[in-house]
């Protein structure tokens, strides 16, 4: 049994987002057909919102709800999948120029899993650190879809990930309700847990996938014979 | 460009205004302006049948309050350029017809972030609204980006 998550998502709880929780279940639960997704993972801003409790939510909608963290470091922005208290003590999510490199393997010898999001991006992206510095060591996966890029981002992260040999994620990078699970993961395994989404990153089969509407083809004009 | 300030500015408030009455022509024209016909904000027999049992003004009502003339002079200043990145308002008690309202402020919280244009610092000023019981009627965080 396959499982579906959306791996980038912010809620009210990040300051540039204000979309409630529940507001993206519901969302969801509405457009199963075009977005069918097993959950989400909330990756708030510079933080790890430890005391949230979103079971009553999962039980109501029936939908998994993970909590994770967007971090700032000095190769960009990265997500950050089973944060416990051991990370958390040690680095400061709220410091923006946090090193990449330490944060990668700390946070694998602690027991989660650094992903850089969103590589392709001007200025907060692995691409451009790469074309200054060397590259990390250690990287696992990269998010390759970001429902929030820009036009030759997504491209810039996959040509990084063609190159590298980087396993791919997709996430929404929803700060909005309508945005949530336009990219996730499809994950060959079942996930239940963030424990289990950090060995699945690790080891299982995964891939992007990518729910954004495409736009309608413009139809051929017909042309009309002068009477 | 680090972010360096005095902690001691957090919390500490720097504008409190006079207190300004609510009256209802002030609510009629505001409800005129909007296209707000609900009777509870203008119709006193209506309002009587209400949840309060008198006129009270719209929620939104709380945005039109000032802060005051030195207001900015104390917002902090980073960088070499900035702009207003939005409000948030967060409505906790209702505005009634008579009321003396006073605002006074405060820097909430400074931080910083990463984007495609490179770093910013975040300013954000929590301007409270009270009345003359001293109930909380909102809080508006105003937010400022600079670079």
């Amino acid at each position: 049994m396959s499982t579906i998550l959306d791996l980038h998502s912010h809620s009210e709880a990040s300051e540039d987002s204000r979309a409630p929780v529940e507001a993206y279940l519901n969302w969801i639960k509405l457009r199963r057909q075009e977005r069918p997704l097993d959950g989400i993972v909330l990756t708030e801003h510079r933080q790890f919102n430890r005391h949230a409790d979103y079971r009553a939510l999962e039980d109501k909608y029936g939908m998994l709800v993970l909590r994770a963290s967007e971090i700032e470091t000095d190769y960009g922005h990265m997500l950050v999948f089973g944060v416990n208290d051991d990370i958390t003590r040690r680095f400061d999510f709220a410091d923006v120029r946090l090193p990449a490199q330490q944060v990668i393997d700390e946070v694998a010898a602690m027991g989660g899993l650094v992903v850089p999001c969103h590589p392709g991006r001007s200025n907060v992206g692995l691409c451009e650190h790469y074309e200054k510095r060397p590259a990390l060591d250690n990287v696992v996966a990269v998010e390759i879809l970001n429902g929030g890029s820009r036009k030759g981002e997504n491209e810039r992260s996959a040509a990084l990930v063609a190159k590298f040999g980087y396993r791919a994620t997709g996430g929404s990078d929803s700060h909005m309700v309508s945005l949530i699970g336009v990219c996730a993961t499809r994950f060959e395994a079942e996930v239940g847990t963030i424990e289990e989404l950090v060995h699945e990153l690790k080891t299982g089969e995964y891939e992007a996938v990518d729910f954004r509407p495409r736009p309608s083809p413009i139809p051929r004009a017909i042309p009309v014979e002068a009477k | 460009m680090a972010v360096e300030y005095d902690p001691a500015i957090i919390g500490k408030v720097f504008d409190v205004t006079d207190p300004v009455p609510v009256t209802a022509v002030a609510v009629r024209d505001y409800c005129e302006a909007l296209g707000e016909t609900n009777p509870l904000f203008t119709d006193e027999q209506a309002a009587r049948k209400g949840p309060h049992g008198r006129l009270c003004a719209p929620p939104s009502f709380a945005v039109t309050f000032r802060n005051g003339r030195h207001f900015y002079q104390h917002v902090p200043r980073f960088g070499r350029s900035g702009f207003d990145a939005g409000k948030d308002v967060e409505f906790i008690h209702p505005i009634f017809i008579g009321d003396q309202i006073t605002l006074s402020s405060h820097v909430k919280e400074i931080y910083e972030k990463t984007g495609r244009s490179g770093s910013m610092v975040f300013v954000v000023i929590r301007s409270t609204l009270g009345n003359q019981l001293g109930e909380t009627i909102a809080h508006i965080d105003h937010r400022f980006m600079h670079r």
